[in-house]
């Protein structure tokens, strides 16, 4: 019952504060503060906001930063009504987002490329797209699974239409293998590393080998476009201080895994320092600096989206993303 | 049937449309974006428009909701009638089925994932944990509501136990039986979305997930109003049920027959 209410509420809350989205107050410390909402528990994609705060880089910038995990509503929900100022968000959903009329930014991205793949144990033998089908894949319940899996399955051949779909909602990896799915969709950088570490291994099928357009920037960080008209500042502030921690991240991994480590104690320590090393060289990639984002990436995908049905109209891209808070950027 | 006469359907159709009327209004009138709440004409527009395939999630829904439902029943039923004719069983075990109910099924349905996998069976003990509890409990109070008197006197003239139970304890707990079917037929079906939502193939639970996903919270209150609409159509069975088998009640009833 609780996680039905739990979707009526924020709902109905969202809708009671809608309007009230103009950024942070001020504190008697004179610190901004700022709400920042994560897209999942706390992982390494986050390591910059966490290091940036244990760096005291959010203070510097005169921000006094309060970091809370999505509710069922998601990060872009809360953002967008200003309950939350700044997200972690992925650009497949600040595109489908900003076509409902949720009017999120992106700020940066904190990975260049899409290290999202379609993962299975060894053992079942999945290496190629034709090889999926037959087998069961396990979604968490985004309309853009199908289409992408088909969209590299055409690429090699395959028909999606012989593969079975099952919402496996938040259950773990590891578990969902080993009952009735065959295949998920994982962060590498995560849970791949986790595969490496637990000796369990994985055949991953990566998306951008068969198309260009699905390298897309997965995670970001967002803000929502009131932030931006009435507060440039605090988004700016906050943005570079971000970038500050992410730098730190890439040039000393330990520390910022560290950090990491500290604020969220229940994590696993081997996990998060291999993890930390597996992505010091991906979060910047080619880049010329940390979080730069390119228009074709967002014009490619959002074509892609649009042609495979997934949106239904065509999306101003210029409007969803801005690098012009970036330290380094335009 | 009788006694549902038309007029006493009027005021909650009218409690109703009010309600929609005053959320259209203030859905045009605040300028609210559908993302955030849509209108009830702009979920009514969608639900014509992805009406096929809602049919197909509905209907996967349903059908769990009715195993459930069924196996919850049945389980509240015999515990019932256990502990209702075993005394010493009853104190021992009814605490434990109040705790039953304390089990978060939040935690509970990924471990169910971990033993039974992502098929019926997960999903069908979830709702039957959740529907067998309030059969079981309006039951056993049904049991403990027997006219002393008349138990006094069948027990004078020699009556069996059986004789006892079936003739007199069992028709007189009747009414507090179909209660709790009542309350468990509206808990089925939201277990069943719960139990979609935490892992499946198809139904309203996964249909949810996707579209508030997609941020079409147009589509998630389409699929709120399916759902409301099956537990009615349940609720709604379960009376015209009530009213064939329990006839002597309804009279006294009546009034009280709302209670959700």
């Amino acid at each position: 019952m609780k996680k039905l209410l739990s979707i009526f509420i924020p709902v109905l809350l969202l809708a009671a504060c809608s309007g009230n989205g103009d950024g942070g107050q001020t504190e008697d410390d004179g610190l901004t503060e700022v709400t920042f909402v994560l897209d999942w528990t706390p992982n390494t994609n986050h390591t910059g906001i966490y290091t940036a705060q244990a760096e005291g880089y959010y203070e510097e910038a005169g921000l006094d930063v309060e970091i809370i995990l999505p509710g069922e509503a998601g990060a872009e929900q809360t953002v967008a009504t200003g309950n939350g100022d700044f997200g972690i968000s992925a650009q497949e959903n600040v595109t489908q987002a900003r076509l409902q009329d949720v009017s999120i930014v992106s700020l940066a991205a904190i990975i260049q490329d899409n290290t999202s793949v379609l993962a299975s144990p060894e053992e079942y033998g999945l290496e190629t797209p034709s090889d999926l089908e037959g087998h069961t894949y396990g979604g968490y319940g985004s309309p853009i699974e199908e289409e992408t899996i088909a969209s590299i399955m055409q690429a090699d051949d395959a028909d999606i239409e012989n593969v079975d779909i099952i919402n496996i909602g938040d259950t773990d990896f590891f578990t969902a293998v080993q009952r009735d799915v065959d295949f998920a969709w994982i962060y590498y950088g995560w849970t791949g590393v986790e595969a490496e570490l637990r000796d369990f291994p994985l055949n991953t099928i990566d998306f951008t080998e068969y198309s260009d357009a699905l390298n897309f920037y997965t995670p970001v960080l967002i803000t929502n476009e009131e932030m931006i008209e009435n507060d440039a500042e605090t988004v700016e502030a906050f943005t570079e201080a971000t970038a500050e921690g992410y730098q730190l991240a890439m040039d000393d991994p330990e520390t910022a895994a560290q950090h990491l480590l500290d604020a969220e104690p229940d994590l696993d320590e081997e996990l998060v320092m291999a993890s930390q090393e597996w992505l010091t060289d991906v979060y910047q990639g080619d880049a010329p600096y940390w979080g730069h984002q390119e228009r074709d990436v967002w014009e490619n995908y959002m074509n892609w989206m649009y042609e495979s049905g997934l949106i239904e109209s065509e999306l101003d891209v210029d409007q969803a993303f801005t690098n012009e808070y970036l330290p380094g950027g335009e | 049937m009788r006694r549902i006469s038309s007029w006493s359907v009027i005021p909650p159709l009218l409690a109703i449309l009010a309600i929609l009327v005053v959320w259209q209004l203030a859905v045009s009138l605040f300028d609210i974006r559908t993302w955030i709440l849509p209108s009830p004409l702009q979920i009514i527009q969608e639900g014509m428009e992805i009406y096929p395939r809602l049919l197909s999630h509905g209907l996967a829904t349903i059908q769990i909701a009715l195993g459930g439902f069924a196996l919850g029943v049945g389980v509240g039923l015999l515990l019932a009638i256990l502990l209702h004719l075993m005394p010493r069983a009853k104190e021992s075990i009814y605490p434990l089925m109040v705790l039953s109910q304390n089990v978060p099924i939040i935690a509970l349905a990924p471990l169910l994932v971990l033993w039974f996998g992502f098929g019926t069976l997960p999903k069908i003990l979830i709702i039957t944990l959740v529907c067998f509890f309030p059969v079981a409990v309006s039951l056993i109070d049904g049991f403990r509501q027997t006219n002393p008197t008349l138990l006094n006197y069948m027990q004078m003239i020699g009556a069996s136990r059986r004789q006892i139970f079936f003739k007199l304890e069992w028709p007189s707990a009747l009414p507090y039986f179909f209660s709790g079917l009542k309350i468990s037929a509206t808990y089925s079906v939201m277990g069943a979305v719960i139990a979609e939502w935490l892992g499946a193939q198809e139904g309203l639970g996964v249909f949810m997930t996707v579209a508030s996903s997609a941020f079409r919270t147009d589509q998630v209150f389409v699929a709120i109003f399916v759902i409301m609409a099956i537990s009615l159509l349940l609720f709604g069975f379960i009376m015209l049920m009530e009213k064939w088998l329990v006839p002597w009640d309804t009279d006294r009833k009546g009034a009280d027959d709302d209670d959700e």
